[in-house]
């Protein structure tokens, strides 16, 4: 089970830095889980918006704004993410 | 073709009769689907379902004694909200639209301060109502606009229901049809006292030559006025399908589902739009607008704060018109506004044909039938901002030859150095901001200089490889003091790793 889980959120990181780096000028391999959207990789609270809305388009979930704008790092982005699929 | 409305009930009746059986309203709905699992679907409500299901509201407000009484209205942008906004205005009623991002207990202050008896509101906004319930003593009535199990709540549905067809009522051009709370960057906020006039005439004055049928996605928060009176008034007596964009995360999604012609954004917006036109450079230009706006996109209005004009260049190699305007709550709110007949980069635009301008001591001054009647239970502020029939705006500007309005700062912000010599920290700020580098800046006095506080973009930092960004900011406010006058010059640097607070309007909060 903790495998599969691990495994799954590796993939949900994969999936959401592919999405990040067509909103910032940043490697995938340069963004860290502990990387901050806004501070460290460069978002406008705008971009960040419009990131999430890509991200329910490819994971199929339904994001709830408010929840949404308490992520900082692509780790919350992660876990939010992944509670949802 | 538009004409000129004076009140809103005139404005909706006028529009109903000529577009009736016309989509008024688009909006998303989730629906179960084949196999149960949910689809979105866009669902559509015609000019005569809208004057129909708000003349019933009207009359469920009049059966519950609130006829001519404060209702409140929040939530985010919907048919109900829309609904219920014609609904108390053109019934007699003063509607109170409510900032749905402000905390509850802010809420309940507004409630209180603007005499509120009835509190409608959405589903997302059932904890506000609990709470209002429990703390604001003269609130008599909840209205859920869906069901959201709140004790003692009305249902809307209902009320409507079971209410006749109208009230019969017609509202007068001097009737008060709205109180709006104004963010303030700074301050108290104060209930701005709009009559029908105000409203009506600010919405149908200007003629900007659009045809009805124009597909206008709203995406603003629709207490905000600029979005109340351009995108639901103007959208309506021009006979407009209003689509509403139900969630900031999904405009580019709703782009594609509603194919707009219009947008009124805020500058905040623009700049992200332009960011995914420039990434795809090395595509055709009509080919990158096809996949960010869609081929019948052709206007994007934009207010509330100062735009690079540059963006406007930007747009226009798309085949996109950026028309800027300037406005303000007190003026319900349109002020000036380019058009596609004049329309001038750089400009604010010209005056609305309502009203009139004059420039006292460089700050814009504003005369006409859209200026408001004055704060709610705030004569000395009152006093303050109206002379004669004058708005003082508070902005500082001039008017060029052709009539074109340019601002170049506010006066409340104005920084007095010791020498007595006036510095709009705008202006400086406009010039900093013009500089890619430079994402967000503020310029004030600190401990008697000018200092620039710098959000700096670190996108575009990384893009053009820019190693020490710090040096970089400083090269530029060299280059700016440089070709400034002394008492103008920035003498400090602060670098953000930040954006600043904003407030709900996405303006930067100076203090």
């Amino acid at each position: 089970m903790k495998r599969n889980a691990e495994r799954m959120e590796l993939t949900m990181f994969d999936q959401l830095t592919d999405m990040i780096v067509n909103y910032v000028e940043v490697k995938k391999e340069d963004i860290r889980p502990e990387s901050r959207f806004i501070e460290d990789l460069g978002f406008t609270s705008f971009d960040f918006m419009s990131l999430l809305g890509e991200a329910e388009d490819v994971l199929d979930v339904e994001i709830n704004q408010e929840e949404a704008a308490n992520i900082r790092t692509v780790q919350e982005a992660v876990d939010y993410l992944t509670k949802l699929v | 073709m538009n004409e000129l409305r004076s009140t809103i009930y005139e404005l909706l009746v006028k529009a109903q009769e000529a577009y009736g059986e016309q989509d008024a309203i688009r909006y998303k709905v989730k629906d179960a689907g084949e196999g149960g699992k949910k689809e979105t679907k866009v669902r559509a409500r015609t000019y005569t379902q809208l004057r129909e299901d708000s003349e019933r509201f009207s009359a469920a407000l009049a059966g519950l004694g609130e006829q001519g009484k404060h209702i409140a209205v929040i939530g985010a942008t919907s048919y109900g909200w829309i609904t219920a906004y014609y609904g108390i205005v053109n019934g007699g009623s003063v509607a109170v639209p409510l900032d749905a991002n402000l905390p509850a207990e802010d809420l309940c202050e507004l409630i209180d301060r603007a005499d509120v008896t009835a509190l409608v509101y959405d589903e997302t906004k059932a904890n506000v109502a609990r709470e209002a319930a429990a703390r604001c003593p003269g609130l008599k009535h909840l209205i859920a606009m869906e069901e959201t199990g709140v004790p003692g709540a009305l249902s809307m549905r209902e009320l409507m229901a079971g209410a006749p067809e109208g009230t019969g009522y017609e509202p007068k051009p001097e009737d008060l049809a709205t109180i709006m709370f104004t963010s303030g960057t700074t301050g108290k906020s104060k209930g701005v006292m709009l009559t029908h006039r105000n409203l009506a005439e600010n919405a149908t004055a200007l003629d900007m030559g659009y045809e009805p049928g124009l597909v206008i996605m709203t995406v603003l928060p629709i207490h905000h006025a600029y979005c109340l009176s351009m995108d639901i008034l103007k959208g309506t007596s021009i006979g407009a399908v209003i689509c509403i964009n139900d969630s900031l995360l999904r405009v580019a999604k709703n782009i594609k589902l509603f194919e707009p012609n219009m947008i009124l954004m805020v500058p905040l917006m623009v700049e992200t739009l332009a960011k995914k036109l420039e990434e795809t450079a090395f595509i055709p230009a009509p080919l990158i607008k096809a996949k960010v706006f869609g081929k019948q996109f052709h206007t994007v209005c934009s207010g509330g704060a100062y735009l690079n004009p540059a963006y406007i260049e930007q747009f226009k190699k798309y085949g996109i018109t950026i028309l800027q305007g300037y406005g303000m709550t007190e003026c319900a709110p349109v002020i000036s506004n380019n058009s596609n007949s004049a329309n001038k980069a750089g400009s604010i635009g010209k005056c609305m044909p309502n009203c009139e301008v004059k420039i006292v001591d460089e700050e814009i001054w504003v005369k006409g039938t859209s200026v408001m009647q004055g704060y709610y239970k705030m004569p000395e502020e009152t006093a303050q901002t109206l002379e004669d029939g004058w708005l003082k705006t508070g902005d500082l500007g001039y008017v060029d030859e052709d009539g074109f309005l340019f601002l170049t700062g506010r006066r409340k912000n104005l920084i007095i150095t010791p020498n007595g010599e006036n510095v709009s920290p705008e202006e400086i700020e406009n010039k900093l901001g013009a500089n890619r580098l430079i994402q967000e800046v503020l310029v004030r006095e600190n401990e008697g200089v000018i200092e620039a506080e710098i959000f700096p973009d670190l996108e575009y930092a990384s893009k053009k490889k820019v190693k020490d960004v710090p040096a970089r900011l400083q090269e530029i406010i060299d280059t700016y003091n440089e070709a400034a006058p002394l008492y103008k010059r920035v003498f400090r640097l602060k670098v953000r790793d930040t954006e600043f607070e904003k407030n709900t309007t996405k303006k930067i909060k100076r203090f």
